[in-house]
């Protein structure tokens, strides 16, 4: 049997305070409107938040804020269901809080065209998993709200 | 050379986010790919959801115990999996852990909740389908089924002509291509933390740890691993991440690993594994094939 090794983290290697952020902007508004409508043109009903696109769909954008964490994502509906969910913008701060002005800052003008150099190059995480109860409650208000929208 | 082009996507599914990043001669049709690949995950979600009363395994866990229940092919060949893993790990890995965790108030109760009974002996696979040898037998996939998925979504990517690729689904990945790609563990007592970076190329890496949620607490919550024979919380350890081949084989030894601790190394060996655990006080252990990470570290 080959035997364990002990192994100390570098203090350097640990990434809390310095490291920002873990920012990933996936699309923007118009990408995920042409993903989920691709034939369809679509008109804004609520400013915003809610399209209304020409085959009868709806789309629904939507977000969940918490202190260290932002998810922006969209809810395309067909004839009263949900027929995909897209993450448009992930972010996870280390060390500060998602709501202040400043740590927000250093994403304006960022688009999926130009990705984020944010900080260190904090591409992929691998850890105990994040759950996406928020999101997927979030998709049941939405489909509550806007499901049977004429 | 042919031009490049690269695409990253995210959906929420199998109770998390998964994530697919990928890039592929301009031939390749990119959106086509992710979509089919995202639509394996979304699949592996309904044929293997302990909350879904229509999936697979909802209707193994109904009527197993009064005989055998046809499953489609994916959803026996992770039985099989968890089954190979149950003996080899000394029964350490185990399926039937469910009734524990709905005692513990971790998945919900269903109908036929009696007693806590965890004997994954009791799983009968033959001819595709499932049965139970004794009553009171209710499985979770709970332990593999991401890893699962993550294997599939990978299949689909390549025989879409994707040249690289990364599929994480929330922590529980595979990268495949050339390039190697660079991914940061999370410090499982502090998940706003991360530990360190490691390269992974055409391979697969999966971790375990205390659940937490970022939205709404700082503080790692309770560990989501239990020990089928003791019947207690995992404590002793706070997390482990494992590099395998497959993430199917990933995802389940981080469990093992997290159960089993320093004992797993043989195992590990054959399932051509190498692993990180990280001891409750903090201390670093890795097996002696682990991926240098000191190097890469950020």
């Amino acid at each position: 049997m080959t035997g364990w090794m002990r192994w100390t983290v570098p203090a350097a290697a640990i990434v809390s305070m310095a490291a920002p952020a873990y920012a990933v902007q996936y699309l923007t508004v118009e990408e995920a409107q042409k993903a989920a409508f691709p034939s369809a043109h679509l008109t804004e009903v609520q400013s915003g938040r809610v399209w209304k696109a020409s085959n009868g769909g709806i789309f629904v954008l939507d977000h969940v804020i918490g202190k260290h964490l932002y998810i922006d994502y969209a809810v395309s509906i067909e004839g009263g269901r949900v027929r995909r969910v897209d993450i448009l913008e992930y972010r996870e701060s280390y060390g500060g809080e998602i709501r202040s002005p400043s740590w927000l800052a250093q994403f304006v003008g960022k688009s999926a065209s130009s990705p984020l150099q944010v900080g260190s190059d904090i591409r992929n995480i691998s850890g105990a998993t994040l759950s996406s109860l928020h999101v997927t409650e979030g998709v049941k208000r939405v489909l509550a709200a806007y499901g049977n929208l004429r | 050379m042919e031009t490049c082009a690269s695409i990253r996507r995210a959906r929420p599914l199998l109770g998390t986010f998964v994530d697919i990043a990928a890039s592929a001669s301009v031939r390749c049709d990119l959106p086509q790919a992710l979509d089919a690949a995202f639509d394996a995950i979304a699949q592996v979600h309904r044929l293997m959801s302990f909350h879904n009363a229509e999936s697979d395994l909802s209707r193994v866990n109904r009527g197993a115990s009064a005989g055998a229940v046809p499953v489609h092919p994916w959803t026996y060949q992770v039985l099989q999996t968890a089954a190979d893993l149950n003996t080899r790990s000394g029964g350490i890995f185990d399926v039937t852990v469910a009734p524990l965790l709905q005692d513990k108030g971790l998945l919900p109760k269903n109908d036929t909740a009696g007693e806590v009974r965890v004997c994954g002996e009791a799983v009968l696979l033959e001819g595709g389908a499932v049965r139970f040898r004794t009553p009171g037998i209710q499985i979770d996939l709970g332990g593999i089924a991401k890893g699962f998925a993550v294997d599939r979504a990978v299949d689909v990517l390549k025989s879409h002509g994707v040249a690289n690729g990364l599929v994480n689904a929330g922590g529980d990945l595979a990268a495949f291509g050339a390039e190697p790609q660079r991914v940061q563990i999370r410090n499982p007592s502090n998940p706003r933390e991360l530990l360190y970076a490691v390269a992974i190329a055409d391979a697969a890496l999966a971790s375990s740890g205390r659940g937490f949620d970022l939205l709404d607490h700082d503080k790692a919550g309770e560990a989501a691993v239990w020990d089928p024979h003791s019947r207690r919380q995992v404590r002793s350890i706070a997390g482990a991440s494992v590099r395998a081949p497959s993430c199917t084989i990933a995802d389940a030894m981080t469990k093992i690993v997290m159960i089993g601790g320093e004992s797993t190394s043989s195992l590990l060996q054959e399932y051509r594994a190498s692993a990180l655990l990280v001891l409750d006080g903090g201390e670093v252990r890795i097996t002696p094939d682990w991926p240098d990470g000191v190097s890469l570290a950020a």
